[in-house]
């Protein structure tokens, strides 16, 4: 399972994508849409957004196809696409507000997908909870800077703002998930009947 | 401080290690539908702002019509003597006039009545020129006696007329 930014295609499954081939354009689709939605989930949170999202993303990737230059794997052309999407939807206040009304599902999510992703372990339930636990612009820059590898600067000039709110932002992630995933002490009891 | 001592570089570990692929997506069928329906949700919506642009538009010129274009209102009759002031402005009976033309009416009527005073050079000029026309006719071969009559009895009424107006002016110019 690798990661978007890291997903290439074959030269020949491009070419026949941008001339609009079906089959190809359906190829593409399967290589590069389950890394796509998961990026977008673990930016935005929420199941029925990340698809409004998603469908965005991908309908400016196809669009725009005929357009890369190949200079960078084609699923970091579309984690740009991806990403730049989201923090448009987060750079909104009053869409932000929203979001941070509604409850997020990245939990049970985390649930659904330890069981029917291979390789997913119960640890990563926690991480994924503390993840959701967050406020999305936290979330989202958490996210872009230890796993997608994006600078303060980069994720300053993403979010319009300075590279102090990339920081500060960071920062109170941080401890926050400190707090969230460091051991309990009085682990909760368990009583057998 | 050593790599494996340090939380933010756990977390990171962390985070990483975090599936990238866990969020099945819908096929591509559905996702061409998707595209197909908010292609034409686009297009509907370009269509309804279209729609509502030439409602604005038509309504900003109905406007303008009312306010600007529209037939000019009759003018009531004035009565025999009323200030010129009075028998230009519009009345408030007026049923074609916009809404509110008929308080501004009111509230340019004068508090208390107002005496003008007008000007009888024009009013001069013209019983001059009646009085000359009928000069000439009066002088004209053609003319019966009836006729002569009824044009020497005009001549009179006009000639009673302005010396009425000259007094006017000699009493206007005089002291108070």
């Amino acid at each position: 399972m690798s990661r978007l930014a890291e997903i290439a295609v074959p030269r020949e499954l491009l070419t026949r994508a941008c001339a609009g081939e079906n089959a190809a354009r359906q190829a593409l689709y399967a290589a590069l849409a389950p890394a796509t939605l998961t990026l977008i989930r673990r930016l935005v949170g929420q199941r029925a957004l990340s698809e409004d999202l998603f469908q965005d993303a991908m309908m400016i990737f196809y669009e725009r196809l005929p357009q890369f230059r190949e200079e960078a794997p084609l699923g970091a052309w579309l984690r740009q696409i991806a990403v730049s999407r989201c923090l448009m939807y987060l750079r909104s206040p009053w869409k932000r507000a929203r979001l941070c009304l509604e409850p997020i599902d990245s939990g049970v999510t985390a649930e659904v997908a330890a069981l029917v992703t291979p390789g997913y372990r119960a640890e990563h339930i926690d991480v994924e909870r503390a993840l959701a636990s967050l406020a999305p612009t936290a979330r989202a820059v958490v996210w872009m800077y230890e796993v997608e590898g994006y600078s303060h600067q980069e994720i300053a000039h993403a979010f319009g703002r300075s590279v102090s709110f990339s920081k500060s932002q960071l920062a109170r992630a941080h401890a926050r998930l400190r707090t969230l995933l460091e051991p309990q002490e009085h682990p909760p009891s368990c009583t057998l009947i | 401080m050593h790599p494996d001592l340090d939380p933010a570089r756990d977390l990171s570990r962390l985070l990483r290690a975090l599936p990238g692929e866990c969020a099945a997506p819908y096929g591509f069928a559905e996702f061409e539908q998707r595209a197909h329906e908010r292609a034409c949700r686009a297009r509907d919506s370009r269509g309804g702002a279209r729609l509502a642009v030439a409602v604005a538009l038509g309504a900003c010129a109905l406007g303008l019509l009312v306010r600007f274009g529209g037939p000019l209102p009759a003018q009531p009759p004035a009565a025999e003597g009323a200030p010129l002031a009075l028998r230009s402005a519009p009345g408030p009976e007026d049923e074609d006039l916009p809404p509110g033309a008929g308080e501004r009416w009111l509230a340019s009527l004068p508090s208390e009545p107002v005496i003008v005073r007008v000007g009888t050079r024009a009013a001069v000029i013209d019983l001059q020129d009646r009085i000359a026309q009928l000069d000439d006719l009066l002088g004209g071969a053609r003319v019966g006696p009836a006729e002569r009559a009824t044009l020497q009895q005009e001549r009179s009424r006009l000639l009673g007329t302005l010396v009425q107006v000259r007094y006017a002016e000699t009493l206007a110019d005089g002291p108070p």
